[in-house]
């Protein structure tokens, strides 16, 4: 009897290529504002500061340029956590007026996971701006119009 | 003549002994070796190397703990171990950033304006800095090494208020503490002593202090006189007042 094929074809690259996986899908557009608030001496801050280390990477910046990340940082041991404050449209999608995680114990990939599934989701679609036309494409357009016409010069 | 001639003792004459060729040209059998003789066969038997054979019912994670267990650590890390530890004896102020993502040539622009105020901006990696400040009295800086970090020695401590300003201007920079003539200082803590006026003036404060105590018993005792004495300018300021009105007023006339 043979036994049907269950498991992986393809071995998971590991923690860094799934944090990799989501940072590529967060999208800070529904947002105007992230405070980042930690303690660097508390403990379990290091999930925090990752987090505000990949906030800070261009690719994601450049998905929103007008959000301001900030970082406060505090010396009475509060628990870390990570607010964002959304735009108008947003927040009346979510009904909410700002998104506060406390990321005191999760780790970075959780906190990328809950990020996309909570604030990239509320990124208002993209509106398509006048697409420059190539030749060939006017002429595809033009040529059912200008077909008839071309005809009769030609002879 | 016969003397310049040189003379060598008899037995130390040498000479090359004469070559014979064994191989001309002809390519040498080594894929067809000869059977070798019984004896020479016993002889290359018998001293085979016996290699120790490899269990196999090990794991993959014993496999790999015990490739990592053989691995000697880089003794460089020692040296710049040291390194570390020689810079934060020897500077009064050590701060310690977290670092964002930033290009190079900003943090370079960053360096070389440290650099003009004597400020040395440093990085080394979390392990380094453990063995550096293990068993020493700066241990409680580790927590900070977590993440992505910059650190700036300073051997002056009057530099706070030009790092900080400096620093202010770089938005990756994030101060997190510091540690200044001996004192760990959190991130407020090292703003109010940038805030703070030098040691001079706070000396000249304390002593204004000292001296206010007594200073307020003598205003004390002399206040009734300092205000009788206030009381009577003001009259004579009046009495000269009225006579010159009175002098204006018979010049008119």
């Amino acid at each position: 009897m043979s036994v049907p094929f269950s498991g992986t074809l393809r071995r998971s690259g590991g923690i860094v290529s799934a944090i990799g996986k989501q940072l590529k899908s967060v999208n800070l557009k529904g947002v105007k504002r992230i405070t980042v608030q930690f303690d660097p001496f508390a403990e379990n801050v290091k999930s925090t500061r990752e987090f505000l280390f990949l906030l800070s990477t261009p690719k994601v910046v450049q998905t929103n340029p007008k959000c301001v990340v900030k970082s406060d940082i505090v010396c009475d041991r509060k628990p870390a956590s990570i607010k964002f404050s959304l735009i108008d449209s947003a927040q009346e999608q979510a009904k909410v007026k700002e998104i506060r995680f406390n990321s005191d114990n999760l780790n970075t990939l959780e906190l990328l996971q809950l990020c996309n599934k909570h604030v990239s989701s509320l990124a208002p679609p993209e509106e398509v701006t006048n697409k420059v036309l190539t030749k060939a494409e006017k002429q595809k357009l033009g040529g059912g119009a200008g077909g008839g016409k071309k005809a009769p010069k030609k002879k | 003549m016969a003397n310049l001639v040189q003379k060598t003792l008899p037995l130390t004459k040498t000479s090359t002994p004469a070559l014979q060729f064994l191989r001309f040209r002809g390519k040498i059998n080594i894929q067809r070796p000869k059977a070798p003789h019984y004896e020479r066969a016993r002889v290359i038997a018998v001293t085979q190397p016996k290699y120790p054979e490899a269990p196999k019912s090990k794991t993959c994670f014993q496999s790999r703990t015990e490739r990592f267990q053989q691995q000697v650590e880089n003794p460089y890390n020692d040296i710049i171990a040291r390194e570390v530890r020689n810079w934060l004896e020897h500077s009064q102020l050590v701060a310690i950033f977290h670092l964002n993502s930033i290009t190079s040539d900003e943090i370079f622009k960053v360096r070389v304006d440290l650099h003009k105020q004597n400020l040395h901006l440093k990085s080394y990696g979390r392990k380094i800095i453990g063995e550096a400040v293990k068993d020493t009295r700066y241990e409680a800086i580790m927590p900070l090494f977590h993440s992505n970090h910059c650190i700036v020695f300073s051997p002056d401590q009057q530099r706070v208020s030009t790092l900080l300003k400096i620093t202010r201007r770089v938005p990756q920079m994030v101060l997190l503490g510091g540690i200044v003539e001996k004192t760990l200082l959190s991130r407020n803590e090292l703003m109010a002593y940038a805030q703070m006026p030098g040691l001079q003036a706070a000396q000249a404060q304390l002593v204004q202090t000292l001296n206010q105590a007594a200073g307020n018993l003598v205003q004390q005792l002399q206040a009734h006189q300092n205000s009788f004495v206030q009381v009577l300018d003001v009259h004579a300021k009046g009495e000269a007042k009225d006579s010159t009105q009175e002098s204006k007023e018979e010049t008119k006339e």
